[in-house]
């Protein structure tokens, strides 16, 4: 990969990115989309949050999938970071717990794509701490 | 918290929640007093002076979905911890800063960590709020602003350009850095 380090630089590389990643219409309203929101909080930042956040950033884009990743505060469930919330468009949100790379292909793989329940649901009348 | 950027992180995050529209993150190093600061300001809703006065009570927090509150808390450990100290200037309804300073010349200085890929994700993740980052080490400076991106017509929250605003971020650092060390 060429250096990029000057607002030149950038500006081609988003050129080339335009031409290679063929852009999808984000559609107007973020309901019809994938959100996934990873809890960015003291806790989460703390058991690898970041790497979560950038694998489904990432693996989205280059999955073609509609998606909005956002991060949010901790949502209580700090013994299970890095947690992630997953809303499926004209779904309830599901958190998902314990996420690391692995777990969050299988949750790209099988819940997003294919709307099947996977392993590490945290239950909404959990306790939180 | 084992370096910087994860503070960097979760302090950014505070701000976010506070209703920031404008977020300005700093980090300078000084080698002529070796300090290494952490400094983010936001336009966010503020803190009264009793609010201040708690925040770096690990059981304060002002959410209702847990009991504690660390981020803070830990900020201050970590560098009073490395001889330096953490200073909050608040007002409500105006913002807040925070600034975290560490001495450069203490074994329990905080390494830098992945600032770059922090960073992009807070760009990613918050296109609607404004970012000014500036990594200072003594006379070198970069300056990342997001407004200045968004005239120039570079759209960091498209497909594809995290890794791309990564790698900018990162080898502007790395030439300040080897600049400053010659």
């Amino acid at each position: 990969m060429a250096v990029i380090k000057t607002l030149d630089d950038l500006k081609k590389r988003q050129e080339e990115m335009k031409s290679r990643v063929n852009l999808r219409d984000k559609a107007e309203n973020p309901e019809s989309l994938v959100q996934v929101k990873v809890a960015m909080a003291t806790c989460g930042i703390a058991s690898g949050a970041k790497e979560v956040m950038e694998f489904f950033v990432t693996e989205l884009d280059k999955r073609s999938i509609d998606a909005v990743v956002t991060q949010t505060g901790c949502m209580g469930y700090c013994f299970a970071e890095p947690t992630v919330e997953i809303t499926l468009p004209g779904k309830e949100p599901i958190v998902f717990g314990y996420v690391d790379a692995e777990k969050a292909d299988e949750i790209i793989e099988r819940y997003i794509k294919e709307g099947e329940l996977v392993d590490g649901i945290i239950p909404q009348n959990y306790n939180t701490i | 918290m084992t370096d910087l950027a994860m503070h960097m992180m979760d302090i950014a995050q505070n701000s976010i929640r506070a209703g920031a529209r404008t977020i300005g993150i700093d980090i300078e190093e000084r080698s002529g007093d070796c300090t290494l600061t952490l400094r983010v300001t936001d336009d966010g809703k503020g803190m009264s002076r009793e609010t201040v006065e708690k925040l770096v009570d690990p059981f304060f927090t002002t959410r209702d979905t847990r009991r504690v509150g660390l981020g803070i808390p830990f900020l201050k450990m970590t560098c009073e911890q490395a001889g330096g100290g953490l200073q909050i200037i608040s007002k409500e309804g105006e913002g807040t800063t925070i600034e975290a300073t560490y001495r450069t010349d203490n074994i329990d200085c905080l390494p830098m960590g992945d600032v770059p890929g922090y960073l992009s994700l807070l760009l990613k993740a918050n296109p609607e709020i404004a970012f000014r980052f500036m990594y200072r080490v003594d006379e070198e400076e970069f300056v990342l602003d997001t407004e200045e991106l968004r005239e120039l017509g570079i759209e960091w929250e498209a497909a594809g350009m995290l890794a791309v605003i990564k790698e900018y971020i990162r080898e502007n650092m790395n030439a300040i850095d080897h600049i400053a060390n010659g």
